[in-house]
């Protein structure tokens, strides 16, 4: 595992982090204010903390040390739990998210003073009713260091550790450590790192150097150990530290720096504690090439579960007042962390043994030996396989749900309209592209829901509803796809001002009737904003056509019920997963293609009358009084000895979003079903008007049919577009 | 005397790299390593330049002040250098 995977999973453990202090503050706002609760927003906050402070995120570590700070007087009490608290604790959270996304290159580094200045205020004002928090002594060292900008070029690069910050941040400890050794009692504690505390880019002067943060001073360095040069191996730790530390702090204060690195870190703890042994044979796992042949006559090689053992019994009898560490959280399911590419790659295979099933079951139907039992039995077996791999990939919607109340505390800043949020079917699993690419089609729509659709408290009570709107946000499983639901219970569409101001843009024609349903879909046509005045919510020059297109490209259709004076619900029909979609398989000449069934209106076939022709080659059609260009497929694939009249083929009614209706001209319809999608840039190259390929029952290859790419292109290129 | 110059950045890739030129160095008498751009160092590297310390002839180590205070914050500064105060980073214990 290199540098990179490590710090990715240090994000990926963030988000988790981040998600559960959100849950957990959320709960609290409810008035679940226990200790677990409590807890657990703690150990978020901690957790994140642990891995800044190993990958050198300097301003990270710095905001979220204040933070926990302040976390862990919340815990011990000496903090009240108020609601102007839990308000400043999810504004933190806020602004720590931005921090991890800063620390992951996704952004600025926040500007976090005036709330660290407000975090340590709200201690600093609670503080005498009770003892001085053990950690406030650090906390001038780690506001020095939070201004220490880690350059954003270095910071994801983990062996680009900021040394020249450090040495700043232990000069200006020294002066500190000095300061609390005025007449003030030390104690000891002894660091001996492993060698996993330096593989992987981790560094453990960084480590000490926090112990320096905290106010210690390095009393001696033991290199008894260090071998001669040619017998040294650079995989292990020969170095062991003794720091003396202000008895203003605590055990756990010393212990948190080396959480993140579990027990590779020997940690020894008071003054007659002795220096923990090293591991000076390499770990297995570690170099078994480097180990040099005559290793050095190590006085014991002491295991590492027995080094685990006893180092905390000699701490608890050297500093008996030290609180425990953070409890160990929650039992969860047991999982793995898997990279992303060995999954596709084992989906990849199934679809593949997907296919070659179809295809010995095709060539035994053809032999006369359809019906075996053995054939059935490896059918469902391949339906099994298929079913648990895609499970695989399959992610609670709760990721994406838990973002939303973020999304609504800055609206109810920015807009003064509180809304409460009611959400359901957060364990319902769909793909984890399908999760990742769906954050920003439901952000708009919940921007848009609480911009346009939640009225002001003001005209809330006067239409007698409660002041405070309410968003509902639902998901569920339906016949094999995916049903996500935003509804809020605002003022519903306007209609009237939706269809005027579509006639005034020209979108409809003036005198057109169209049902409520059709107005309501208006909205979703490119350059359609109702809004009287853009607002810096939703009118970010992103319309709502942006996310029927985003959720298109899922394979998916967004459909609206509105009411008026009551409400709008959004509902967004998802498929399971992107790597299998429903076709319309068509023959056109001598090839077979896959229109995919997303785009598919209606197909037909044409009354001659119904045909229009236009120049010399172009026709269109007329379907029930309104005209649609006719583009033969032949055309576009260059297949040959297709059906050319439109009257002697199937037209297929086609939707496309930057273009409008088109119809495809095919010569027949031979199929509907479930198609694995192979992607034609991994395999070959990208084409234009071709969105991938599968293979079918009989082993042949089908492309599939990029249907806005290859309408719009056809279509520019012959200067035809849809005369409404 | 043969001189080994350490890169500015002596991380773990770095002191893997030189461990074999220094072995070799120092098989042929005293060395000398010239660690003046020396602008970071790891824990890997500074026990190499320990152990090439009290290695066969031993090594003189011309340092930079970055490695120098690293060295001082750390409690290595007497067994580095030939000109380190006798009492060393223990004189600042209380």
């Amino acid at each position: 595992m290199n540098a990179e995977e490590i710090q990715a999973i240090f994000f990926a453990e963030c988000e988790e982090s981040l998600a559960a202090a959100e849950q957990g503050l959320a709960a609290c706002k409810e008035g679940t204010q226990d200790d677990d609760t409590v807890n657990a927003v703690f150990r978020g906050v901690h957790s994140i903390k642990g891995g800044a402070g190993a990958f050198g995120y300097i301003a990270l570590q710095g905001y979220t040390h204040t933070f926990e700070t302040l976390l862990s007087d919340v815990r011990d009490g000496t903090v009240p739990i108020t609601e102007t608290l839990i308000d400043l604790l999810l504004r933190a959270l806020d602004t720590l998210s931005d921090h991890v996304a800063a620390a992951r290159g996704l952004g600025e580094t926040p500007d976090d003073a005036a709330l660290q200045a407000e975090m340590t205020a709200s201690m600093a004002a609670n503080a005498g009713a009770a003892p001085p928090p053990p950690a406030a002594a650090p906390q001038p060292a780690q506001a020095s260091a939070a201004p220490v900008v880690v350059d954003d070029d270095d910071a994801p690069e983990l062996s680009d550790f900021d040394f020249a910050a450090m040495l700043d941040d232990i000069t200006g400890a020294i002066g500190q450590g000095s300061a609390d050794a005025d007449g003030d009692k030390t104690w000891t504690v002894k660091v001996r790192p492993h060698a996993d505390a330096m593989r992987n880019g981790s560094e453990p002067l960084l480590m000490l150097r926090e112990i320096i943060d905290l106010g210690g001073t390095c009393a001696t360095c033991d290199v008894t150990l260090v071998p001669p040069l040619d017998t040294i191996d650079a995989g292990i730790g020969y170095l062991g530290w003794s720091f003396a530390l202000p008895a203003d702090v605590n055990e756990a204060a010393v212990r948190e720096i080396f959480d993140f690195l579990g027990d590779e870190c020997g940690l020894a703890f008071g003054d007659d504690a002795a220096m923990p042994p090293a591991r000076l044979a390499a770990a297995p796992a570690a170099a078994p090439v480097a180990t040099p042949p005559a290793a050095p006559a190590a006085p014991v090689a002491v295991a590492p579960a027995a080094t685990a053992e006893s180092t905390p019994a000699a701490a608890h009898a050297a500093v008996p007042a030290a609180p425990p560490p953070p409890p160990a959280p929650p039992a969860m399911g047991q999982s793995i962390r898997i990279e992303l590419g060995k999954l596709d790659k084992l989906i990849d295979a199934v679809g593949e043994l997907v296919i070659a099933q179809a295809m010995m079951a095709q060539r035994l139907t053809g032999d006369g030996l359809a019906v075996t039992e053995e054939l059935a039995l490896l059918e469902g077996l391949t339906r099994d396989i298929q079913e648990s791999a895609m499970a695989i990939r399959a992610q609670p919607i709760g990721s994406v749900f838990s973002r939303v109340p973020r999304i609504l505390r800055e609206l109810t800043t920015s807009t003064g309209k509180h809304v409460r949020l009611e959400v359901s079917g957060e364990s319902t699993e769909l793909d984890k592209t399908v999760i990742e690419r769906l954050g920003e089609p439901l952000t708009h729509l919940i921007r848009n829901a609480v911009d346009h659709g939640i009225e002001t408290p003001e005209a809330r009570i006067a239409a007698g509803k409660p002041a405070e709107g309410t968003l509902k946000l639902s998901a569920e499983h339906k016949s094999g796809r995916i049903l996500i639901r935003i509804g809020d219970d605002g003022r519903g569409i306007d209609r009237e001002r939706v269809l005027s101001k579509a006639i005034e843009k020209g979108l409809v024609a003036p005198d057109a009737t169209l049902s409520k349903e059709e107005i309501d879909l208006l909205i979703f046509a490119p350059g359609f904003s109702t809004a009287q005045t853009i607002t810096n919510v939703s009118g970010r020059g992103v319309g709502m056509d942006v996310v029927r297109q985003n959720v298109k490209d899922l394979g998916g259709r967004i459909t609206i019920e509105s009411e008026p004076g009551s409400g709008t619900t959004f509902t967004l029909t998802l498929p399971l997963t992107l790597a299998i979609s429903d076709g319309m398989v068509v023959n056109v000449g001598d090839q077979t293609l896959v229109v995919p069934l997303a785009n598919v209106v209606e197909s037909l076939r044409p009354d001659p009358r119904e045909v229009q022709g236009l120049g010399a080659h172009r026709s269109m059609i007329n379907v029930r009084g309104r005209f649609i260009p006719v583009l033969p497929l032949y055309e576009a694939v260059g297949a040959s000895g297709a059906v050319e009249r439109p009257e002697h083929g199937v037209l297929i009614v086609v939707e496309t979003e930057g273009a409008g209706r088109a119809a495809l001209l095919v010569d027949a319809i031979v199929d509907q079903r479930q198609v694995v999608i192979k992607s034609l840039d991994t395999h070959y190259r990208s084409v234009e008007g071709v969105a991938g390929a599968t293979i079918l029952g009989d082993g042949r290859v089908a492309l599939i049919v990029d249907v806005d790419g290859l309408v719009a292109h056809s279509l520019a290129d012959s200067g035809l577009f849809e005369a409404a | 005397m043969s001189t080994i110059s350490l890169p500015p950045r002596c991380d773990r890739a770095a002191a893997e790299a030189l461990l074999p030129e220094m072995i070799a160095a120092l098989g042929a008498g005293p060395l000398a390593i010239d660690a003046r751009a020396c602008s970071q160092i790891g824990q890997v590297m500074l026990q190499i330049l320990v152990s090439a310390r009290r290695t066969g002839e031993g090594a003189v180590i011309d340092a930079s002040p970055v490695l120098r205070d690293t060295a001082r914050r750390l409690g290595l500064e007497a067994e580095l250098f030939d000109d380190a105060p006798l009492v060393g980073s223990q004189g600042t214990r209380a």
